[in-house]
């Protein structure tokens, strides 16, 4: 009996102990049994660190894991991804293999192609890896931390180079034309500040000027829109083609106009050049009067004459009298 | 000193040759089910079931000690949720298997070695091959498989109850969400832990009855050489089981990755 009952407790130990290691693993491994769940290929040139049991999320979120992957004909690795039966995959899906943490882990992203980060490398591995045939993904690795670290390893080796190369001609001349330099930086710095002062407050006049300015421009934007808006009606009333026609007539009045005062010019130089002759020889008789040369010139410039003449208009004044008064002392009329 | 360093190595050669033999022995008198079939269930509750609570105790601390020591060794560069990691990483593969065979080897290993070493002095071994029964299969076969199937047993509990344990002191001493502890556990867990784990505690299993066996049966003299029998198992099956530990290490882990 005792026998049998040690035989029973041995058998639920061993039997306990196996399920609950058996459950804490599948617990571990997040195993669903008797789940359904959709699956999804995709296939990669390079699937890095990823590896069977990484995430499969998809904005962010978890939504299965990574079942298989495989090595296939033509260069090409498959990974396949087991997903909650819930999840709606993203329109154009691409699958994007990238580090999801800093200590190598790794993951599966679903993802928009539109969403997809650019890159010329990865365009091209999704350009390289579609056509796989129906209802297998587009895939591509982001470029890892490794890479990432190697480029700046790299920029820190050039960095380090530079560096050297200034140590080599950072010497203690170039130490003291550093100081002189850095004396003369502060002087005029100071300079510039002193200017900078004196600029900052014109520019204030000029600023409060500018924004008067501004006003003005409003308002006369408002008048020119409220002008505007009478030359809108205005034109709506025929007014400015008749003013055009006006304008126009204006226009061919004054063209006439001007034709004629050209013709007008072209007379008036003509009449210029006789007058010029005119007055060159009346200043020419002018002379000779003045000269005394000429009847006309002896009789301005002599005085008897003058005299004699004056006396003989007042003889032929006494003459005309005496004619009025006795007419038949110097006229006879007979007839026959 | 010479002649103590050969005479060492003598009886070093010569142990490893007679716990051979005897391991072979067991091996060839498993065919014999009806002498050693009465007495496995009996042994394998003295050496399993009756190991639990010591398994269970040991793995339970070291799952809180690993979890404060993980937070404490974790600076802020160092994510908190890998807490689960290395404590499931630590206890699956490493603790629960090398503290638990340890602690049983002071308990199994040292009472086989007493057990089978009285027996062997009051002669009762003597009566057996007169009897004849063979005392390989009648004592050894029974302990050994006891060893080999309870030892990945106790084992197996006491990586769950570490990792257990971990959790929850990582949620109640800590300042770890139950759902961070999970993610670290996850973060690099394989099933090959386990397999590995219980592998390993399979062959300790079978070293430390081995040895205890082969200590018992080669006990002389009165009290003080079961004494000296026990005392000489357990040495003898922590060493082994150190020396395991490593040779499974090298076996499996290395060259291989997560």
């Amino acid at each position: 009996m005792k026998k049998r009952s040690n035989d029973f407790l041995l058998g639920l130990t061993i039997l306990l102990s196996l399920a609950l290691i058996i459950l804490v693993t599948l617990f571990l491994q997040e195993t669903e049994l008797g789940t359904r769940r959709q699956k999804v290929v995709a296939r990669f040139r390079d699937v890095g660190q990823v590896t069977v049991g990484s995430l499969a999320v998809i904005r962010g979120v978890k939504a299965g894991s990574v079942e298989a992957v495989e090595l296939e004909p033509g260069g090409w690795v498959h990974v396949r991804l087991s997903l909650d039966k819930d999840v709606t995959l993203p329109p154009d899906p691409v699958v994007l293999l990238g580090a999801s943490s800093l200590f190598g882990e790794w993951q599966a992203s679903l993802t928009p192609r539109r969403s997809v980060p650019a890159g010329a490398e990865v365009a091209l591995q999704l350009a390289e890896s579609a056509g796989g045939g129906t209802g297998i993904l587009p895939g591509a690795v982001l470029p890892d931390v490794a890479q990432l670290t190697t480029v700046a390893g790299s920029i820190a080796g050039d960095v380090a180079s530079v560096a050297e190369r200034v140590q080599v001609a950072f010497n203690d001349s170039a130490a003291r034309e550093l100081r002189a330099s850095i004396r003369n930086v502060n002087n005029l710095s100071a300079e510039l500040a002193r200017t900078v002062r004196v600029q900052s407050r014109n520019l204030d006049t000029v600023s409060v000027n500018v924004r008067e300015g501004a006003a003005s421009l409003a308002r006369a934007s408002t008048a020119f829109a409220r002008s505007v808006a009478r030359i809108d009606s205005a034109t709506s009333k025929g007014e400015v083609q008749a003013i055009m026609r006006d304008v126009a007539r204006t226009a061919t009045q004054a063209r006439d106009a001007a034709e004629r005062i050209n013709r007008m010019t072209l007379s008036l130089e003509r009449t210029e050049v006789s007058l010029r002759s005119v007055m060159f020889r009346a200043d020419s008789v002018l002379l000779k009067v003045h000269q005394g040369q000429g009847t006309l010139g002896l009789m301005v410039n002599d005085p008897g004459l003058y005299r004699n003449s004056d006396s003989l208009m007042m003889e032929l004044r006494d003459l005309i009298a005496d004619l009025k008064k006795n007419p038949k002392r110097y006229i006879r009329l007979t007839i026959f | 000193m010479v002649e103590g360093v050969g005479r060492y190595a003598r009886e070093a050669v010569a142990g490893m040759g007679s716990a051979g033999r005897m391991v072979f022995g067991a091996v060839r008198a498993s065919r014999d089910v009806r002498t050693w079939g009465p007495h496995a269930t009996e042994q394998m509750m003295k050496l399993g079931v009756g190991s639990l609570p010591i398994g269970i105790l040991i793995a339970c601390f070291t799952g809180i000690v690993l979890a404060l020591l993980a937070s404490y060794a974790f600076t802020n560069a160092v994510p908190r949720y890998l807490v689960g990691t290395l404590v499931q990483k630590t206890v699956m593969m490493e603790l629960a298997p090398v503290l638990t065979g340890l602690a049983l080897a002071g308990r199994v290993g040292a009472n086989i070695a007493a057990e089978i070493g009285t027996m062997r002095v009051t002669e009762q071994v003597d009566a057996l091959e007169t009897l004849a029964y063979d005392p390989i299969a009648y004592l050894v076969t029974p302990r050994i498989l006891a060893g080999l199937v309870m030892f990945p047993v106790v084992v197996g509990v006491a990586m769950m109850v570490g990792l257990g344990a971990g959790w929850l002191a990582s949620m109640g001493l800590l300042d770890l969400s139950s759902e961070q502890f999970l993610k670290g556990a996850r973060f690099f867990f394989s099933e090959f832990d386990v397999r590995y784990g219980l592998v390993k505690a399979a062959s300790f299993g079978v070293a430390v009855t081995a040895v205890g066996c082969a200590a018992g049966l080669e006990t002389r003299g009165g009290a003080e050489g079961v004494g000296a029998a026990a005392t000489r198992a357990v040495v003898t099956s922590a060493v082994l089981i150190l020396v395991l530990d490593a040779f499974w290490a090298v076996v499996w882990l290395l060259g291989r990755s997560v």
